[in-house]
């Protein structure tokens, strides 16, 4: 799994995550004022590393 | 009469004339007799001797496949030791290799060659290697596609979009002495449409090592590929008179072709086409008829005329080039079957412009690689600068089967698995309709199917399954 997402991977997961956040999941990041946008809080999520979803790949 | 002419054939063949008789007394023809067994004639001849005799005279000739067959015994024989794919790697490259293997990169050898020839060439201390791999490692990697990219498309169009800017159609002399090769778009379509014959066969003939700089061995090869008719070398009249035709041979043309009278003999002999019986007096060859008919010998001479007397068929000319380093023979009209096995021809550098030619040739690899040069060389011709893997991509989807494909409704497209994808190409109404009747089952593989039900397609972001993996408190 050490393997880095592939940029299709990558907006996946994103977009899953920013779905969750603008349904009303909580975020796991401190937020500031300014972001308010769930796919800008999804990527930030994502550069942290901290999104709990996870690609299934076919190996 | 039909009687008449099988026993004038077999007069031809060198029976005599009884036995002739007798055999078309009991209603053979030509063809019987050369199918029939040993019993079968001894019943009409009488001895088996006899018999035996006729085959011998008539029948099949069952030599030429023997031949063959004695032939690649001993071809296996001579050249079987099969060469290592690859040669290891030497020098530089080789410590560069090794240099890799110790990090656990896998580099392309190419990469590694093209390095090791840079470096060979500047003067690059050998403790910089290993920052070098580094970095040409991790340029490796970012070019990299992505797994589950859309590369048929970007092909598609990396090719269409120069596709537009070829001419239309041209018809020039290119580069090659004075043979006309169809360009431009046209010859692209051609390529693509995978024809059996394209407009232009051609061939590129090289010659094996020790002959390729002798331009008298290049022009007797040449003249061994070109077609030569009797026409062209001779006068082919009918004396009405004599009630015969006269051929009278150049002495000249047949000297530079190292052709004797008697080859022409022997070839008018050969021919399905000439019933006249053929002879040599003097320099001249005469066909005379048994029953002197004009019509008759007006067709021996219409015949004779176009006789094939040298050269392979199809091969229409033979133009020598010198390159300097060697000469090159450009044929226009091919066939490399038969050009493999002319002596002094370098089979592992000879190719022909049609990939159906090599396809039948050589196989489907070799058809791969000349799908690829033709292409390539077609849109460079025109200035036009596409990147090999858009065209790899194309051959392959056109060779992955064995055979070669053509991309489109015959082939590549209409041979597609899905239903729904033929549907949305081509005559939907008869694909789903047949699909119907069959009772086919569509798995929705592909892409043009998951956009017709309406779901997102097995490509890029659309392939991407996830699953909730909740991280553990630390």
């Amino acid at each position: 799994m050490t393997r880095k997402h592939t940029r299709f991977e990558k907006a996946r997961v994103i977009g899953a995550r920013s779905l969750q956040i603008s349904m009303g999941a909580p975020p796991l990041i401190e937020l500031s004022k300014k972001f308010m946008d769930p796919v800008d809080i999804a990527m930030s999520e994502y550069d942290l590393g901290v999104i709990p979803i996870s690609v299934i790949r076919e190996e | 009469m039909a009687k008449k002419d099988t026993i004038n054939a077999l007069i031809r063949r060198g029976l005599e004339e009884d036995i002739a008789t007798k055999l078309a007394d009991a209603d053979m023809l030509l063809g019987d007799v050369k199918a029939a067994s040993v019993d079968e004639l001894k019943e009409i001849v009488g001895t088996k001797k006899k018999a035996k005799e006729i085959l011998d005279k008539v029948g099949r000739k069952k030599k030429s496949p023997s031949k063959k067959k004695s032939k690649k015994k001993k071809k296996k024989k001579e050249i079987f030791t099969i060469p290592d794919k690859f040669e290891p790697l030497k020098g530089t490259a080789k410590k560069l290799q090794e240099i890799c293997e110790e990090k656990g990169y896998d580099l392309p050898r190419s990469i590694l060659e093209d390095a090791a020839e840079k470096i060979d060439s500047k003067d690059i201390d050998k403790e910089d290697f290993a920052l070098m791999i580094d970095l040409i490692h991790e340029r490796f990697e970012n070019r990299k596609i992505d797994p589950k990219e859309s590369i048929g498309i970007v092909s598609a169009q990396s090719i269409g979009e120069p596709g537009t800017q070829m001419t239309m159609k041209t018809f020039h002399y290119a580069g090659v002495a004075e043979i006309g090769v169809t360009q431009g778009l046209p010859r692209m379509i051609e390529v693509v449409d995978a024809r059996k014959v394209p407009s232009t066969p051609m061939m590129e003939v090289h010659l094996e090592d020790d002959i390729k700089k002798d331009r008298d061995m290049a022009r007797k090869i040449a003249s061994e590929l070109e077609v030569t008719r009797l026409i062209d070398i001779a006068e082919v009249d009918l004396d009405m008179s004599e009630m015969k035709v006269v051929i009278k041979p150049d002495p000249k043309k047949l000297k530079s072709l190292d052709l004797e009278p008697n080859d022409i003999v022997k070839r008018l002999k050969k021919s399905r086409y000439i019933k006249g019986n053929v002879a040599l007096q003097g320099k001249n060859v005469f066909i005379t008829q048994e029953e002197p008919k004009y019509a008759l010998l007006h067709n021996d001479v219409e015949q004779a005329k176009d006789t094939k007397i040298k050269g392979l068929k199809g091969v229409k000319r033979a133009v020598i080039r010198d390159t300097g380093v060697e000469h090159i023979i450009y044929t226009e009209g091919s066939n490399l079957q038969e050009v493999l096995q002319v002596k002094g021809v370098d089979i592992t550098n000879t190719t022909c412009n049609s990939p159906v030619e090599v396809y039948d040739v050589l196989g489907v690899e070799a058809a791969r690689n000349s799908i690829i040069k033709e292409a390539l060389d077609t849109l460079a011709e025109q200035g036009l600068d596409v990147d090999v893997r858009h065209i790899m991509l194309v051959a392959d989807m056109m060779t992955n089967e064995g055979d070669i494909k053509a991309i489109g409704r015959h082939g590549v497209s209409g041979k597609k698995t899905s239903v729904l994808a033929r549907a949305a190409f081509e005559i939907t109404s008869t694909h789903l309709l047949r699909a119907a009747i069959v009772g086919e089952i569509d798995k929705l593989d592909g892409v043009a199917e998951n956009i017709i039900v309406g779901q997102p397609i097995t490509q890029g972001t659309g392939a991407v399954e996830v699953k909730y993996t909740p991280k553990k408190a630390e």
